[in-house]
């Protein structure tokens, strides 16, 4: 069942002075339970293809329906009451809150859709023992690594219960052995609860570990693949 | 809501050397500025009460035309019956009546244009705090013929001491010359340098004498139980007596009543310049506090965080650190006004040049509660001027250029 579709989707950028094509009739369909990538050289428009699915930028021209709905056509204010209710967010500089805890961290986002205080405190516990950060629930980001910053960013992802999460760059600040870890994090809570993750990547072992590929060139799909169909059915991790 | 005021105040300590810093300022602001605006309404409310209790007492009565032509023969028809009104008038402490010259003062030095007051020695006693004042030498009393009293200012002038002799020349009722020869039984030092050089004091009778040869009176004063009975006493003296003409101490002397009137005004021109100039310092460090979380701001607009939520986050930071600072610096300062109130700032070392301008050297600092909830009012007008700003920057911005940042 396709959780994401784009017709047509075109973003200029000034248009009236010197136009940039950032985005070229780009029209892909992404299925809910899909561990995507989206790969390119700098400047191939992939974080602008991510950011239009987020609903965080409005295209030229085309469309994306986020679960049938058209996201394009939405005001502002009910776009952002949208994503918190549909997406989860997963930065490259894991922007967390540095005044929060890492328990706070993942809760934020269950406080602004107003669920009670025992559910948030049960869930944020529930998902930062998954991504491995149990002992780590009181530690603030300064005192934690990057790698594990990243953990809580993709549990405060997941906290919100999002249709799919989005990943820019998620690996690029982490050395290998961390961005490993997360990739087994990311890929298990694929495999096992059908968690639909789309990245915006250039890190190789991100692209190995996706089920596709969809490569940009000058702001258009160049390629759409498939593979590691096998990899991800026997549960092994590229290394 | 109550997560925004955690976030808030948890957002004001990421930096705490930066916050303490100015919160430090605004609690000094604060605090300096009430005390100083408590110390010119203890300055205005000492001028005040000098004028009244020395000068010109709660209400006067003269000939309807005395106080603009000064004519000797000007004198108060009756004064006996008004004495005596007044004297069974419950509102009325004492009276004091008084006969008044314009003259000069002559010691074999020099000369000096005066105001020679003769007054009854015990009802002026009772009327006035000029008894108080004395610092040389002893009230009108028996001890010297013809006694008079005289300011430091004018002894200084004049050189003269206690015991010396000194001639006073003065127009009599028919508008001719006349003198006298007063010996000097007290020196007196008031809060007014002017007024010690400008005036002099004799018995009645005496005066009288020279003037007329009999006693008459150009002046009643009274002290009343509370000045704010002034205004009925002195028109119920008006309905009764058509012949003189009354007048409460801000009839006699309006810029006093102004001054007194506008005295909070003071205070509310420095607190506001204070706070305005607080308040771009704290828009100066929520703006650099925006900058400097631009993604972080990116990141709550990208997950969810409504614009209103961010404006009303960074709105709370900035009042939160506004009124903590503005509260512990009126805390403060109503300690210091409560230890200062009771006793005085004292500014001996300035005595002379506070005596030029008619001022005592211990002023009781006050602010009233009026006063304070004006003051409340601007910090919260500047709190919010600090904020508006940068909390519409933060609603502004856009979720993908914020987080590039």
């Amino acid at each position: 069942m396709s959780i994401i579709r784009t017709e047509n989707l075109s973003k200029i950028y000034n248009p009236e002075t010197v136009p940039v094509h950032a985005l070229r009739d780009v029209s892909i369909t992404i299925d809910e339970g899909e561990f995507t990538s989206i790969v390119g050289p700098s400047g191939s428009g992939k974080t602008t293809l991510l950011n239009m699915l987020g609903g965080l930028d409005k295209p030229t021209s085309g469309n994306a329906f986020i679960n049938g709905t058209n996201i394009t056509e939405m005001s502002d204010s009910t776009l952002i009451d949208f994503r918190l209710h549909n997406i989860g967010f997963v930065f490259q500089h894991y922007n967390l809150v540095p005044v929060f805890t890492a328990r706070e961290n993942v809760s934020f986002i269950m406080l602004l859709q107003k669920k009670s205080r025992k559910v948030m405190a049960e869930r944020a516990d529930k998902l930062l023992d998954e991504v491995g950060l149990g002992d780590r629930k009181d530690a603030r980001p300064k005192e934690m690594s990057g790698g594990q910053q990243q953990r809580v960013a993709v549990a405060r992802a997941l906290a919100s219960e999002p249709r799919f999460i989005l990943a820019d760059e998620p690996t690029a600040n982490l050395d290998s052995a961390s961005a490993m870890n997360l990739l087994d994090i990311m890929e298990q809570m694929n495999r096992n609860n059908g968690v639909t993750f789309i990245f915006s990547t250039h890190d190789q072992r991100v692209i190995d570990r996706a089920r596709r590929v969809i490569t940009m060139m000058d702001g258009a799909v160049d390629s759409d693949e498939y593979h590691n169909r096998e990899k991800a059915a026997t549960g092994g991790g590229g290394q | 809501m109550s997560i925004l005021f955690q976030i808030s105040w948890r957002n004001i300590w990421r930096h705490p050397a930066r916050s303490g810093i100015l919160m430090g300022a605004i609690i000094v602001g604060t605090w300096g500025g009430i005390l100083v605006a408590g110390w010119g309404n203890g300055l205005i409310e000492q001028r005040v009460d000098y004028l009244i209790s020395t000068e010109l007492s709660h209400g006067q009565v003269h000939h309807p035309e005395y106080r603009a032509e000064r004519e000797p023969w000007m004198t108060i028809p009756d004064a006996e019956s008004i004495l005596a009104y007044l004297e069974g008038d419950e509102r009325v402490q004492s009276v004091s009546p008084r006969t008044l010259s314009e003259g000069m003062a002559r010691s074999p030095v020099t000369t000096s244009g005066v105001r020679i007051h003769g007054v009854h020695p015990e009802k002026e006693r009772a009327t006035t705090a000029l008894y108080d004042r004395l610092e040389k030498g002893d009230w009108l009393g028996d001890e010297f013929r013809n006694p008079v009293l005289i300011g430091g200012q004018l002894a200084d002038k004049l050189r003269l001491e206690i015991g010396n002799r000194l001639v006073l020349q003065f127009q009599d009722i028919d508008n001719e010359i006349t003198a006298g020869a007063f010996h000097i039984s007290g020196i007196f030092r008031s809060a007014s340098s002017d007024y010690d050089e400008r005036n002099v004091f004799v018995k009645s009778d005496d005066l009288s004498a020279l003037i007329a040869g009999e006693t008459f009176y150009h002046e009643i004063a009274m002290s009343l139980t509370s000045s704010d009975q002034a205004d009925g006493v002195i028109a119920d003296v008006n309905e009764r007596f058509p012949d003189v003409h009354a007048q409460t101490w801000h009839e006699l002397s309006p810029e006093i009543r102004y001054i007194a009137a506008y005295s909070g005004t003071l205070t509310y021109f420095l607190m506001a310049i204070i706070m305005m100039a607080l308040a771009f310092g704290i828009l100066n460090t929520m703006l650099m506090a925006i900058f400097e979380r631009m993604r972080e701001l990116g990141m709550l607009l990208s997950i969810g965080m409504n614009r209103i939520r961010v404006f009303a986050m960074i709105m709370l930071e900035s009042l939160m650190l506004t009124f903590s600072g503005a509260l512990a610096g009126i805390l403060l300062s109503v300690l210091t006004l409560w230890y200062l109130g009771d006793r005085g700032i004292d500014m001996g070392m300035f005595a002379d040049g506070l005596a030029e301008f008619g001022f005592d050297t211990i002023t009781y600092p006050f602010v009233t509660a009026g006063e304070f909830f004006g003051i409340v009012i601007i910090v919260i007008f500047a709190a919010l001027i600090a904020a508006v700003y940068p909390a519409i920057k933060a609603f502004r911005l856009n979720p993908v250029e914020a987080s590039k940042e």
